[in-house]
C-alpha cells in the first residue's frame, strides 16, 4: 500500500474553445508528502487544482485518488474523499461568523433540528487553537485579516479530516509574520500525515517547504523533480523555459525634477479608533525615478496612492503639489487630466472590463482622442490600440479577443496600457505584480524602467520586499498609516524595511 | 486572404447580431405559426385579410412601447434599473393635459375649452411634458449617486408616487379651473394629430437611430457599457460615472414622457387609474427579450428595438388565435416570454445544454405536476370551449407525463456517470 500514491492524474486533458488548458499531464502524489506545482500564470495549474478539487467536472483522463478511480460530481464529492482546497480567493461567507463559515454546510445541530451554536463553537475555538489563531469563533468572518481568514479555511478543511489539502498560493496576500505561522501550520500538518499539494511560483516558499516540486508549462507537464535534486534556478528556468537574466535596473537613470510634492498629508478614518487611515504623510517624487511604498498589509500604501489619484473616500487633508501647482482632485477624472494615473491593485474587480474586448480595455481612458466629428474613429482607435500593444508586448490572439481570454500578466499589461496612452506625469502602480508569473515580472520590471528613462515619475507599492529592492531608487514605510522611514536605494535591505514597517506608533 | 477576412468579418457579424438574429428567424415563426393556426381552425387569416390594417396596428403598439423601451434599455444597459416609466407615462400624459387645459381659452361656460388650443400651446405642453421629464430624472440620478439609494428603490418610489402624485395633480389643477376631475381631456384637434399611427413609428424609427448612435459610435456610449460593466473600474479610469448615471435616467424619464404624450394623444385623455399600468415591465422584458443583462454592460440597441417588435407580435398573435381582447393575456405572454429568452441566454452561456438536468431532487419532482397543471389551465383557458376542461386536463396529463419521462431519463444518466 506504501507504494500506491495517494492521486494519482493519469494524461488528464482539459480543453476550452481555442485553448488546451491541460495537455495530457500525469503526476502522482505520494503519501503525505508536500508536493508543490509550479508553473507561470496560464501555466495549467489553477485548471488541474479545480479539477483535483471537483470543481471543473469536464475533463478526459483519469483521476485516481487511494488507487480508484473517481470521477468528483462537485467539490463535495471531492470533500468525501478526504480532497479539500484552500482558494487563492478565499471563499467565506463574509457576513457570517467564524464558526459558521467552518461549519457551513455541515452545521451541528440538536435534537430538536436547532443549531448546535455552542458545539460549532467551541470545535472551531479548539481547532483554531491548533493554528496559533487567536480570533474569537464568533467574530464576523469579514472582519478578520486576510491571514486569520485564510487560517479559518484551513480550519474548516481539518474539520472535515482532509487527508488531503490544496494549497493555492497562499502567500500572495500574507505578511511576513503571517507567513511564518503559515509554515508552521504547514509542518504542524505534515506531522498530522496530511499530504499537501502546494501551488506557488515564489522560489523561497517552494525550496523551504517542498518534498517534490512538478513544473508545469503552457498545460504540459516538464517535469517532477526532488528538491534535494534540483535548485530554484532550474526550476525558473522550467517553468519560462529560458533563464531569466538577472536584472540590472535603476543604473544611470536620469532623475529630474520634482513632479509631485506631498506636504502633512492625513487621510481621516471616521468611525474607527485609529482617526487616521494616513497621518502626516511628506515627501517629493522626482521626474524619472521610482519610489517604493512598503508596508504590511492595511498600513495604507493603497490610501495613499487612492488620495493622490482623488479616489479615496474621504477628502484627505495636507498639501499635494504637482509641477509646483497645488491640486485638490475630487474624483479621478480630475487626476487623469492633470496628468496622474493609476493601476489599481484588484485587476479583476477594479482594472478590467471583463465583457469587452482588449481594444476596448485600451481605449477606455482616451477615447477622446480617437473622434472624429463626434464619433469613435474605429481606424484611429484601432491605430492607437495596436502601438500600445506592440510597445508592450501584449501576447494576444488580436485585439479583438476578450479581454478575459489573456494572461494575468498581459491583462495588466493592456491595464498599464491604457493608462500610458493619457501620457502621465506621475504613474501610480499598486502592486502590479500581483498574480503575475515570473517571467511577466521581469517584463514589467524592464517597462517601468523603460518609462522612467521616459521622463515619467512612478509610485510603487508592492508586497513583495525583494521587487521594491530591485526596481525602486528610493524606498518609503509605512507603518499604521504613518511613514516611518525613508531609504535610498544603497542603504535599504530587507531587515531595515522590515522593522521599519513592524514599528508601532 | 481576403475571402478568408470576409468569412471570418461574416462569422463576426452572425456572432455580434446572434441575438437580433434569433429574433428575426423567432419572427417570422410566430407570424407564420398564427397564419398556420388560423387557416386551419377558421379557414382564413386575418394577416392574409387585412395586412394593412394589422401592420399598422402592431406597428402602433410596437413604437408605442419601443420609445420608453430604448430608455429603460439604456438604463439597463449602463448598470441600472428604471421601474418608473409606467407612473412616468401618465404623469407625462398628465402634465401635458394640464398645460394645455390651463392654456386654453375659456368657453362661453367660462370653463376652460382645451378642444381647440391650437399649436403653439401644444408646442409648450409637450415642452413642459420633456422638462418635467429630465426633472424626474435627476430626482432619480441625485437619490442614486449621492444619497445612494440603490436604483431599484429610488424608482420604485417613483413607480409608486408619480401615478398618485398625477391623479391628485389633475384634482387640484382642475378643481382651480372650476370642475374637478380627475382624468385630464386632450383631445384638441392638432394634439389628436398626434395619434397617427405613423406619428409613434417614425419618433420611434428617430429615437432608435439616435439612441444605437450613442451607444456604438460615441465616447458616451462607450463609458455607458463600461460603467454598465464594471462601476467601479469605469470610475477608476477617470470615467464621470455620476454624470453617465444623469444622461441615462434622464434618457429613460424622457423617453417615458415622450411615450406619456403620444399614449395621451391616442386616447385623447389621461386617467392616472388606466393608463399605463405595469407598461414598466413591459419595457423592461422587452429590453431582456432584446439581449439585455440585467446585470449590465451587455445590449445592443437594434436587438431592443427588435424585441419589442418580438413581443408585440406574440401578444397580437395570441390575441388573434384566441381572438379576445389581447390585454387579458399580456402579462401572461410577457412573464413567459422573459423567462425563456433568460433561460435561453443562460443556457446557451452554459454550453453544455444537452447534459444538464433539469428536474433534479424533490424540486424537481414537485416541479413537474406543478408545470403539467399550468400548461393544463393555460390550454384550457385558451380553448374556452364546452370540452375545454377535457382539453386541459388530457393535455396537462400529457405534459405530466413527457416531463416525469424526461427526469427519468435524466436519473437514468446521472446513475451512469
Amino acid at each position: 500500500m506504501a507504494d500506491t500514491p495517494i492521486i494519482s492524474i493519469k494524461h488528464v486533458t482539459k480543453r476550452y474553445p481555442g485553448v488546451v488548458a491541460l495537455d495530457d499531464v500525469s503526476v502522482d502524489i505520494r503519501q503525505g508528502e508536500l508536493h508543490s506545482i509550479c508553473g507561470e500564470n496560464g501555466a495549467g495549474k489553477s485548471t488541474l487544482m479545480k479539477i483535483l478539487s471537483g470543481v471543473i467536472t469536464e475533463y478526459d483522463g483519469q483521476i485516481e485518488v487511494r488507487g480508484e478511480s473517481v470521477s468528483f460530481r462537485g467539490t463535495r464529492d471531492a470533500e468525501a474523499c478526504g480532497l479539500s482546497i484552500i482558494h487563492q480567493e478565499l471563499n467565506l461567507v463574509e457576513e457570517l461568523s467564524a464558526a459558521a463559515n467552518v461549519f457551513l454546510g455541515r452545521e451541528h445541530t440538536s435534537s430538536l433540528g436547532l443549531l448546535n451554536n455552542r458545539k460549532m463553537n467551541a470545535e472551531t475555538s479548539e481547532l483554531l487553537k491548533q493554528l496559533e489563531c487567536d480570533v474569537h469563533p464568533q467574530a464576523v468572518a469579514g472582519s478578520l485579516r486576510v491571514g486569520d481568514q485564510q487560517l479559518l479555511e484551513i480550519a474548516k478543511a481539518l474539520s472535515l479530516n482532509s487527508e488531503i489539502l490544496i494549497m493555492d498560493e497562499p502567500t500572495s496576500a500574507l505578511t511576513e509574520s503571517e507567513v511564518e505561522r503559515l509554515y508552521r501550520v504547514i509542518d504542524h500538518l505534515r506531522e498530522k500525515g496530511v499530504t499537501i499539494l502546494y501551488i506557488s511560483h515564489k522560489m523561497d516558499e517552494v525550496f523551504r517547504l517542498s518534498d517534490r516540486i512538478t513544473v508545469l508549462r503552457d498545460g504540459k507537464l516538464v517535469k517532477t523533480l526532488n528538491k534535494d535534486e534540483t535548485t530554484p534556478r532550474e526550476i525558473t528556468h522550467l517553468m519560462v523555459g529560458r533563464e531569466i537574466e538577472e536584472i540590472d535596473l535603476g543604473d544611470s537613470r536620469q532623475i529630474g525634477d520634482v513632479v509631485l510634492e506631498v506636504n502633512n498629508l492625513s487621510l481621516p478614518w471616521p468611525g474607527h479608533a485609529r482617526a487616521w487611515r494616513l497621518k502626516e504623510i511628506s515627501f517629493q517624487l522626482r521626474r524619472g525615478e521610482i519610489l517604493g511604498i512598503a508596508g504590511l498589509m492595511g498600513a495604507g500604501r493603497t490610501e495613499l496612492l487612492e488620495c493622490l489619484f482623488g479616489a479615496s473616500e474621504e477628502t484627505p487633508a495636507g498639501k499635494i503639489l504637482l509641477e509646483n501647482q497645488p491640486v485638490r482632485f475630487r474624483n479621478p477624472n480630475e487626476a487623469k487630466r492633470a496628468g496622474v494615473a493609476m493601476v489599481t491593485e484588484d485587476r479583476k474587480r477594479l482594472g478590467i472590463f471583463a465583457q469587452m474586448c482588449v481594444r476596448e480595455n485600451i481605449s477606455m481612458c482616451t477615447l477622446e482622442e480617437t473622434v472624429t466629428s463626434g464619433v469613435i474613429s474605429r481606424k484611429k482607435e484601432a491605430e492607437l490600440v495596436d502601438g500600445s500593444v506592440a510597445r508592450l508586448s501584449v501576447k494576444t490572439a488580436g485585439a479583438e479577443s476578450s479581454i478575459t481570454s489573456l494572461s494575468g500578466g498581459n491583462q495588466q499589461k493592456t491595464i498599464i496600457g491604457r493608462w500610458l496612452l493619457t501620457k502621465p506625469k506621475v504613474l501610480l502602480l499598486d502592486d502590479p505584480t500581483r498574480g503575475v508569473d515570473v517571467g511577466a515580472k521581469a517584463e514589467l520590471y524592464r517597462l517601468m524602467d523603460q518609462l522612467c528613462r521616459d521622463g515619467i515619475a512612478i509610485i510603487l507599492t508592492s508586497s513583495e520586499l525583494p521587487e521594491l529592492l530591485t526596481v525602486s531608487d528610493r524606498i518609503l514605510v509605512l507603518a499604521e498609516g504613518r511613514m516611518t522611514a525613508e531609504f535610498d536605494r544603497s542603504e535599504a535591505s530587507e531587515a531595515a524595511i522590515m522593522e521599519a514597517a513592524t514599528e508601532s506608533a | 486572404m481576403n475571402s478568408g477576412n470576409d468569412t471570418q468579418a461574416t462569422t463576426s457579424f452572425a456572432k455580434r447580431f446572434r441575438n437580433e438574429l434569433g429574433l428575426i428567424v423567432a419572427l417570422g415563426i410566430v407570424i407564420g405559426g398564427t397564419i398556420g393556426a388560423n387557416l386551419l381552425m377558421n379557414g382564413s387569416a386575418d394577416y392574409l385579410n387585412e395586412p394593412v390594417r394589422n401592420l399598422e396596428d402592431i406597428l402602433h403598439q410596437t413604437a408605442l412601447l419601443g420609445i420608453f423601451a430604448l430608455g429603460a434599455a439604456i438604463v439597463i444597459i449602463a448598470g441600472g434599473i428604471d421601474l418608473s416609466s409606467g407612473s412616468m407615462i401618465v404623469f407625462a400624459g398628465s402634465i401635458c393635459g394640464l398645460v394645455m387645459l390651463i392654456l386654453a381659452p375659456k368657453g362661453p361656460d367660462m370653463l376652460p375649452d382645451p378642444t381647440n388650443v391650437g399649436l403653439s400651446v401644444v408646442c409648450i405642453a409637450i415642452g413642459v411634458t420633456m422638462v418635467v421629464g429630465f426633472m424626474v430624472g435627476t430626482v432619480h440620478t441625485w437619490l442614486i449617486t449621492i444619497v445612494r439609494l440603490p436604483p431599484f428603490v429610488a424608482t420604485l418610489a417613483s413607480l409608486v408616487g408619480l401615478r398618485s402624485l398625477a391623479k391628485i395633480l389633475n384634482q387640484a389643477v382642475t378643481a382651480q379651473l372650476g370642475n374637478q376631475v380627475t382624468t385630464v381631456r386632450a383631445d384638441d384637434a392638432t394634439f389628436a394629430y398626434l395619434s397617427e399611427w405613423w406619428v409613434a413609428l417614425v419618433i420611434f424609427i428617430v429615437l432608435g437611430i439616435l439612441c444605437w448612435f450613442l451607444m456604438n459610435g460615441t465616447v458616451i456610449g462607450r463609458h455607458l457599457y463600461a460603467m454598465g460593466g464594471n462601476e467601479e473600474a469605469a470610475r477608476l479610469s477617470g470615467i464621470r460615472t455620476d454624470h453617465l448615471k444623469w444622461l441615462a435616467y434622464c434618457i429613460g424619464s424622457v423617453t417615458a414622457a415622450i411615450a406619456g404624450v403620444l399614449y395621451t394623444a391616442k386616447v385623447g385623455a389621461a386617467n392616472p387609474s388606466t393608463l399605463a399600468v405595469g407598461y414598466e415591465l413591459n419595457a423592461i422584458a422587452a429590453a431582456v427579450v432584446g439581449g439585455c443583462s440585467l446585470q449590465g454592460g451587455v445590449g445592443l440597441i437594434p436587438g431592443v428595438m427588435l424585441g419589442v417588435l418580438f413581443l408585440r407580435v406574440v401578444i397580437d398573435s395570441v390575441a388573434k388565435i384566441v381572438r379576445a381582447g389581447s390585454d387579458d393575456y399580456q402579462g401572461m405572454i410577457v412573464g413567459f416570454l422573459v423567462v425563456l429568452a433568460v433561460a435561453f441566454n443562460e443556457l446557451r452561456r452554459q454550453g453544455s445544454g444537452s447534459k444538464k438536468s433539469f428536474f433534479p431532487g424533490i424540486l424537481g419532482s414537485i416541479t413537474i405536476p406543478i408545470l403539467a397543471i399550468l400548461v393544463g389551465t393555460v390550454i384550457f383557458v385558451l380553448t374556452q370551449k364546452t370540452q375545454g376542461v377535457t382539453v386541459g386536463i388530457v393535455s396537462g396529463i400529457i405534459i405530466g407525463l413527457l416531463l416525469g419521462g424526461l427526469k427519468l431519463t435524466e436519473s437514468a444518466r446521472a446513475q451512469r456517470t
